[in-house]
């Protein structure tokens, strides 16, 4: 599966809708979910793929396509070094 | 009989009350575990300056509110140093909302972050403390008090105090003494955002002792809860809040 399906897999399972409703140019807020969701979302995701999300970072994704570009970028770099 | 040369594991110690606790007792000569969840850089420059008064620091990434994570973390301690002389269960979360909003899922992780967790260090480290040990645990005056939107963390806040009575008296006979801290609203970044948000007066003035509780007042009770001194003390929460809930009138 890749990286861009397991995150929308996590996602939805967290927030409960369909992972077809989960598109690039959607939003947490979209699919209604809270602080508290967009929190257990970012762990999950961290866990799954042994990343660290610095809140920083993840305050400037506008969507879920820059989350995505984000952690695929981040995997990426991970398994050259 | 001095803590010079303990192991300390202070949860949540990158910002805060627990970087406070974490360096004064790197102050007093004890070695610090600094977990973090959230803020790595945090945690880098709490074991930087606890490194800078002459002890070691290790860190340890952990969301204690995960059971799976928090054993993790105590496998390290374990592999790594096979003992532990101190716990500071001071990592906390929550989530503010008014008691209707209050959903399971606020409800669960408020709870497993700051009533599960400490119960599973206490587990873990008590363990780990073979020669006895100190196990201090912060509250709030939220457990008391109520304040806006506080309802899930202060029903979280008292259930961390009946809990410290409980270890106190299970844990006595492993010779673990076992305290709380509990503070009114310390002056930090969260407390001013609830000012400014209007939940919370401005009463950084009208404090008894004339200014507001800081991070270090707290850790101050903290290492004297960890000394010897305070051997006889078991079970307590100390309130360190400059008097404001003995004259709660005097704040208008």
């Amino acid at each position: 599966m890749s990286v861009e399906e397991q995150i929308k897999e996590i996602v939805a399972n967290i927030v409960h809708v369909d992972k077809s409703v989960l598109t690039r140019e959607g939003t947490f807020k979209d699919i209604k979910a809270d602080s508290l969701d967009i929190v257990q979302a970012l762990v999950a995701i961290e866990d799954k793929f042994d990343i660290e999300v610095p809140d920083e970072d993840a305050q400037k994704f506008q969507n879920f396509g820059d989350f995505i570009d984000y952690v695929e970028k981040r995997v990426a770099e991970k398994e050259k070094s | 009989m001095s803590v010079e040369g303990k192991l300390a594991l202070v949860t949540g110690s990158g910002r805060g009350i627990g970087r406070a606790i974490a360096l004064k007792l790197a102050s007093q000569g004890v070695d610090i575990i600094v977990n973090f969840f959230r803020r790595r850089e945090a945690a880098e420059q709490t074991a930087k300056d606890v490194e800078a008064l002459g002890v070691k620091a290790e860190i340890i990434r952990a969301n204690v509110g995960d059971p799976v994570k928090l054993d993790e973390m105590f496998d390290t301690i374990a592999a790594n140093f096979g003992r532990l002389d101190i716990l500071i269960n001071n990592a906390a979360s929550g989530v503010g909302r008014s008691i209707l909003d209050i959903d399971i899922k606020a409800w669960d992780w408020t709870m497993n972050i700051n009533a599960k967790a400490p119960l599973l260090c206490a587990q873990r480290a008590a363990k780990l403390m073979e020669r006895g040990g100190k196990i201090v645990n912060i509250s709030s005056l939220g457990s008391s008090f109520v304040w806006p939107t506080y309802a899930v963390v202060g029903v979280s806040k008292a259930a961390l105090e009946a809990l410290t009575r409980y270890l106190a008296i299970e844990l006595a006979p492993k010779g673990i003494c076992v305290n709380g801290v509990a503070a009114s609203a310390v002056d930090t970044e969260a407390l001013k955002f609830y000012i400014k948000q209007g939940l919370v007066k401005d009463t950084r003035q009208a404090t008894p002792a004339g200014r507001m509780v800081t991070p270090e007042d707290v850790a101050n009770v903290v290492a004297f809860l960890c000394s010897e001194e305070a051997f006889m003390i078991r079970g307590q929460t100390v309130i360190v809040d400059g008097g404001t809930s003995v004259a709660p009138f005097i704040i208008s």
